[in-house]
């Protein structure tokens, strides 16, 4: 019971996280969902099958998933982000402090 | 119980496939090729849930690795190209 709900959330949440990849206007929103909400539908999907199965290599094999999923996602995410500031700039209505600003006239660190 | 969550799943992956299709940058289009293997990997944990048989689950392992290769190699190629 507890199992099928936590699949049930992790695949509303990751509905959630497609539907957000639609409607946001920015390349910089849209991957906002795609690291925090699909990764975290991910592991409660993830979590509901570990609860219902009882073979240690099957468990081994979702712990290891879980954990480079994790790990991997975000920085995936900072790649991809790091690479279009530096080709294409940001549009200025979305924030007013630009950290990176200095770092982009000079070149690239 | 389990239908309702492959039926959400095919709606989430027909969404990452339209960013992916219609995206007006590169990034737009690692964003959906991401979000695709993140559903199947979704989709391969509820066959594992639904018929108790690990069969497929170092598929998981591999298609994160992969899709973290990739979006590195993307991104290296937009830091080159400006575009």
């Amino acid at each position: 019971m507890i199992a099928e709900l936590l699949v049930l959330a992790g695949a509303a949440l990751t509905l959630i996280a497609a539907v957000g990849t639609l409607r946001f206007s920015d390349v910089f929103s849209r991957m906002h969902t795609l690291t925090k909400a699909s990764t975290f539908g991910l592991f409660l999907v993830i979590a509901g099958a570990v609860v219902r199965l009882d073979n240690p290599n099957d468990l081994t094999f979702l712990v290891l998933a879980t954990v480079l999923h994790l790990v991997t996602s975000p920085v995936g995410s900072i790649l991809i982000s790091r690479a279009t500031y530096y080709a294409e700039g940001i549009r200025h209505g979305i924030d007013t402090i630009d950290e990176l600003q200095e770092g982009r006239d000079r070149g690239r660190p | 119980m389990i239908a309702a969550a492959v039926a959400m799943l095919l709606l989430a992956a027909a969404c990452f496939g339209y960013r992916m299709l219609v995206g007006p940058t590169l990034a737009d289009r690692i964003v959906g090729v991401n979000g695709l293997i993140v559903v199947g990997m979704s989709a391969i944990v509820v066959e594992a849930f639904e018929s108790e048989r690990g069969a497929f689950l170092p598929v998981l392992v591999v298609a994160s690795l992969v899709s973290f290769i990739g979006t590195g190699m993307v991104a290296r190629y937009i830091e080159g190209r400006g575009r």
